[in-house]
């Protein structure tokens, strides 16, 4: 009858799986090369030397930080590493030295540092950084002139530039099969959707990201991209195009997942990706800009805090 | 709290990473090729994408060099010019065409007299 076990009360919602930022760093990392694999196949020794100098230059900008700030080195979390990686992986593999090296001071410094280091970040630090450079030097992220001297075997055609550009009927190249394999140009690893979708798969299973995230994202962009489709299939391609085309993948695995810009609550979780999916095909559809991923999660970045409010009710009340 | 192995290896990293970066741009820096493959016209219209090699190969249109590059015509040895070698952006003389007035001709004359090809201007400048 008195139970001692009456009533419970515990921490909401956090989840601990038993590993810690480094794993978790490094788990993202390794989950990211699967995709970077594909990438540096199809773009050699250059995308090597952009990978390769913005992982090493986001951690010394991090050093730098903790050292100017007076702070405790925390390079060894391996967030910065991982920071450089998603950031290498979003760039064209002709990106000049100098733009990765400012693009990973805008995310370390700027993107996260500033707010507090890990965890205080209000944005995702890659995808600030590569949308202060795109509105900073607007040919870089060009990917068809940044990728003029390269050969292919398949459309060497960013698909959604020639979306935007020149309609649905200049996609009909484009055969969906071949994008999901990353047969299609773009980020250095963010082509090839079936590597992304193994390590997005690899990361959830683990319980490193939430799988409410990227699903909701994914079905916001479906929903939405089918839905335009529907009302004028002349005008608007439908969700399969929309799925495994520019940064649509990486963001809904790597990018809207990070930790501390994302809510942490079920609902908001799922509002969250459905919001930023939504988003995502309004600004490919009727937006000025040929890609919205970017857009879309920096702008749920920030709903994020609210959408949190949104928990479940305390048990109890204060008298 | 991070532990020094971890430290080590943010350092290691940082380090042997930013010597294959170095290495790979200094080694590899991309040089347009002799040939090009694509190339981006750049213009007041908004730019066009040119697949250099598609109309050129034996697999795409197989067009010989000498239909666009012109000055093959004196001496059929020579390696081709870049367009923009004689036809300047600017230009009053009227043997040598502007630069657009030259690409335009080259290239909506060459697809109406093959009736194939974009016959909208937003068919090939991206605006």
């Amino acid at each position: 009858m008195n139970s001692q076990k009456k009533f419970i009360v515990s921490h909401a919602p956090f989840q601990h799986n038993g590993s810690s930022i480094e794993q978790r760093s490094y788990n993202i990392i390794l989950a990211t090369l699967p995709a970077i694999l594909l990438g540096l196949f199809h773009y050699g020794a250059p995308a090597l030397g952009v990978i390769c100098l913005s992982i090493s230059s986001a951690i010394f900008w991090e050093l730098a930080m903790n050292r100017i700030s007076k702070r405790p080195i925390t390079i060894g979390d391996g967030n910065s590493a991982m920071v450089g990686i998603i950031f290498a992986m979003l760039l064209p593999a002709t990106t000049p030295w100098w733009a990765v090296i400012t693009g990973t001071f805008v995310a370390i410094v700027i993107g996260k540092e500033i707010f507090g280091g890990i965890g205080s970040n209000a944005f995702n630090p890659a995808a600030l950084s590569v949308l202060i450079l795109i509105l900073s030097w607007k040919n870089l992220f060009d990917f068809d002139q940044a990728l003029l001297n390269y050969n292919f075997d398949f459309v060497a055609v960013y698909p959604l530039g020639a979306l935007k550009h020149f309609g649905v009927d200049a996609i009909d190249t484009f055969n969906i099969l071949d994008l999901f394999l990353g047969r299609q140009i773009g980020g250095i690893g963010s082509t090839f959707g079936l590597g992304l979708i193994l390590g997005g798969g690899y990361l959830i299973l683990r319980g490193f990201i939430r799988w409410e995230i990227p699903l909701s994202f994914l079905l916001g962009i479906s929903i939405t991209a089918l839905l335009f489709n529907i009302s004028e299939p002349a005008r608007f391609v439908g969700p399969g195009f929309h799925l495994f085309t520019g940064y649509t993948l990486i963001g809904a695995f790597f990018l809207a997942t990070e930790d501390s810009s994302s809510p942490v609550n079920t609902l908001p979780m799922l509002l969250y990706g459905l919001g930023g999916g939504i988003m995502t095909v309004l600004i490919r559809n009727i937006g000025v800009y040929i890609d919205g991923v970017l857009y879309a999660i920096l702008v749920m970045n920030m709903v994020s805090p609210l959408l949190d409010k949104i928990r479940p009710k305390a048990i109890g009340k204060v008298v | 709290m991070v532990s020094s192995k971890e430290l080590k290896l943010a350092y290691g990293l940082a380090i042997i990473l930013f010597i294959v970066g170095f290495l790979s741009y200094a080694a590899f820096s991309s040089k347009a090729p002799l040939q090009p493959v694509r190339i981006m016209f750049q213009g007041v219209a908004g730019k066009v994408l040119f697949d250099h090699q598609t109309h050129l190969g034996v697999s795409g249109y197989g067009i010989a060099c000498i239909d666009c590059h012109h000055e093959l015509e004196d001496d059929e040895t020579a390696t081709p010019e870049s367009c923009s070698a004689c036809h300047e952006a600017e230009s009053e003389e009227e043997d040598t065409p502007n630069r657009t007035d030259a690409l335009h001709n080259q290239c909506i004359g060459c697809h109406q007299d093959f009736e194939a090809g974009p016959t909208e201007c937003a068919f090939c400048h991206i605006m």
